[in-house]
């Protein structure tokens, strides 16, 4: 981050349309991602398997989200029953014999036709008539998980994932999950990032922005909302896939509850909509925040510090917590990649004071 | 009626409820003219131009665009066949920054598609860059480089304004509709307007329907006009003409008093 900007110039509208436009820009990003990957080195199995797995999946299915409600400006309550479909489906579709790869692909596909076939229907209302109608699948996707034994195998039963490999890797060792995990995270995260410099995304914006100016230069209002509900599906369901295989490893309905569904809509809005860098910011808050708090609050109880009763002291980390969403929400209503950014913005033209971009 | 009319609208009647806002309003705009759309607040000229668009289609008439009946099509279709418009409270996207905004102009000849997105080293990248060539050109026109890269909701009003125009000429429109394209600005920012307008109207071969409420705006821009009042026609033809007739000024300022 201390670097300038300046004495960069493009020449050619291919390098002004670059991802990472700064050499120094892309060298960092070799360095982080070779951080990331060389992680089941120096993170100590217990790490890498409960905090840096799940918040990379988690990152993942943020990201399938925020496309959605982020650039499309379509809400959407019922993301863990997409994410449920692609897992369930991935499980049976390996058990049925189909190769692991083609499984994912596949599980991705269906969870894309049911979720756009549901938004669909449900983009013919608005705003928080959508929330009710993608609550409405929420519930239907849970009730018929649930009730059919053919997909959760019985009420209250567990799905085992079945031992499969990737490319010839065994998904097997908490390394090679979290390689698979890393790869997809990092796959959708470029995907994202395209998207956002492409006609595509373009389209999507605009109909979040003004949906009359949108179709006054030409968009299809409706083809391109299930466009972003089929590809926002598309890459929940495979994170679904991921999540069951690579984490969980057993399955069962509770996994993907209306309260999980919450939990990533907060995701979302903790990082900030429509932000890559937020989705992962948000998904680290939203997942290691509590994890964080409980740990430290009860360490400064273990030291005497805090003199109140054990009932108190097991909801003081999650009063913290949502007094701390509030406070960010409060402080940055563009989440925590806008707070990234002002920082960035900061130390870019540190030691003067006004930053342009 | 004959080839040489890029629109032609036939007795076209829209309601609201009871209002009747526009009555059996005629009109027929030639190629390459700039046509003014003139008359005092509620006379329907937004009406007609939504019902161009196809945002409130006419309950009776007919609207052809070079032959073909596009009265009945949806906004983006009837968008999609070549005609652009402005809208009188600037409709840019905010989210957007002026570049990006402008590179919509170019939504209709572009292929939107996650797959292309995905595989963008090679698959979008081509498409993107032929479109941003022409995006500059309509940037180098009206004099918008200095501000492409900045965010569109902090330019001032005269700029997003141009900025529209931008994105409107970017569609290679065979009609242009500009609702207001002057309104909120000073005399100043109106004079580029003009000479922006004039200066696209002769590089492009638009032509060009605005609703103006600047006589000195109309006059110095439009070949004829049509002044509505009330949702019906009450002059056509050239602007000068039209404007002086008596019905215009009686519908603009009221009779005058013949003291005796």
């Amino acid at each position: 981050m201390f670097y300038r900007l300046s004495g960069t110039y493009h020449t050619s509208y291919e390098a002004d349309r670059k991802l990472w436009k700064i050499p120094t820009d892309r060298w960092l990003v070799v360095a982080v991602l070779l951080l990331a990957l060389l992680a089941p080195l120096y993170v100590s199995p217990l790490y890498l398997g409960s905090y840096v797995l799940p918040w990379v999946i988690w990152s993942a299915a943020a990201l399938s989200l925020t496309l959605l409600m982020g650039l499309a400006g379509q809400l959407h309550f019922g993301f863990a029953a997409v994410m449920a479909i692609g897992a369930y489906a991935s499980i049976h579709l390996v058990r049925f014999g189909v190769p692991f790869e083609l499984a994912l692909l596949l599980s991705g596909l269906i969870a894309a036709v049911i979720g756009a076939v549901f938004g669909g229907a449900a983009l013919r209302v608005k705003g928080l008539y959508l929330v009710m109608a993608t609550l409405a699948m929420q519930y239907l996707v849970d009730w018929v998980v649930v009730n059919v034994p053919a997909i959760s195998g019985g009420a209250h039963a567990t799905l085992r994932t079945p031992a499969v490999s990737f490319l010839f890797m065994p998904v097997e060792s908490l390394a090679a999950r979290y390689w698979l995990a890393l790869g997809w995270a990092v796959l959708l995260t470029v995907f994202f990032m395209n998207v956002k410099r492409t006609s595509f995304g373009r389209a999507l914006v605009a109909i979040r922005d003004k949906d009359f100016a949108a179709a006054v230069i030409g968009v299809d209002p409706f083809k391109t909302k299930l466009m972003a509900f089929f590809t926002s599906s598309f890459m929940g369901g495979v994170t679904g896939a991921i999540l069951a295989f690579c984490f969980y490893r057993a399955v069962t309905p509770e996994q993907f509850g209306f309260n999980v569904s919450i939990q990533l809509v907060a995701m979302v809005l903790v990082g900030g909509l429509g932000s890559v860098i937020g989705s992962w910011l948000g998904a680290g808050f939203v997942l290691l925040a509590p994890i964080f708090l409980t740990n430290l609050v009860s360490g400064l109880a273990a030291a005497g510090w805090v003199p109140v009763s054990q009932n108190f002291l097991s909801h003081l980390p999650l009063m913290i917590y949502g007094a701390m969403i509030i406070g960010f929400l409060l402080l940055e209503p563009l989440g925590l990649a806008k707070i990234y950014d002002n920082i960035r913005k900061y130390f870019l033209v540190w030691p003067f004071r006004h930053a342009r971009s | 009626m004959s080839s040489d009319h890029v629109l032609v609208c036939d007795n076209i009647v829209r309601r609201f409820g009871g209002v009747v806002a526009l009555k059996n309003v005629s009109v027929a705009v030639g190629r390459g003219e700039i046509f003014g759309l003139v008359g005092p607040n509620g006379s329907g000229k937004t009406t007609l131009v939504n019902a161009i668009t196809g945002f409130y289609p006419p309950q009776e008439g007919r609207i052809t665009l070079d032959g073909q009946q596009i009265n009945g099509l949806k906004p983006f279709r009837i968008a999609s066949m070549g005609v652009a418009r402005t809208f009188q409270n600037v409709a840019l996207f905010h989210g957007m920054s002026v570049l990006d905004n402008i590179l919509m102009g170019r939504h209709i000849f572009m292929k939107p598609n996650p797959l292309a997105s995905f595989f963008y080293p090679w698959w979008a990248r081509k498409e993107e860059v032929a479109h941003r060539r022409h995006v500059e050109e309509v940037i180098d026109l009206l004099q918008l480089a200095p501000a492409r890269d900045e965010h569109v909701d902090v330019i001032p009003l005269g700029l997003q304004k141009r900025v529209e125009l931008a994105r409107a000429l970017c569609a290679e429109p065979r009609l242009l509709v500009l609702d207001e394209p002057m309104a909120g600005m000073n005399q100043e920012e109106k004079e580029y307007m003009v000479r922006f307008i004039l200066d696209a109207q002769e590089a492009l071969g638009l032509t060009v329907l605005i609703i103006e409420h600047h006589m000195d705006v109309v006059t110095a821009l439009c070949d004829r006009v049509l002044v509505l009042n009330n949702g019906q026609e009450i002059a056509q033809g050239p602007a000068r003409e039209a404007i002086a007739d008596p019905r215009v000024v009686e519908a603009y300022i009221g009779k005058p008093r013949h003291a005796a």
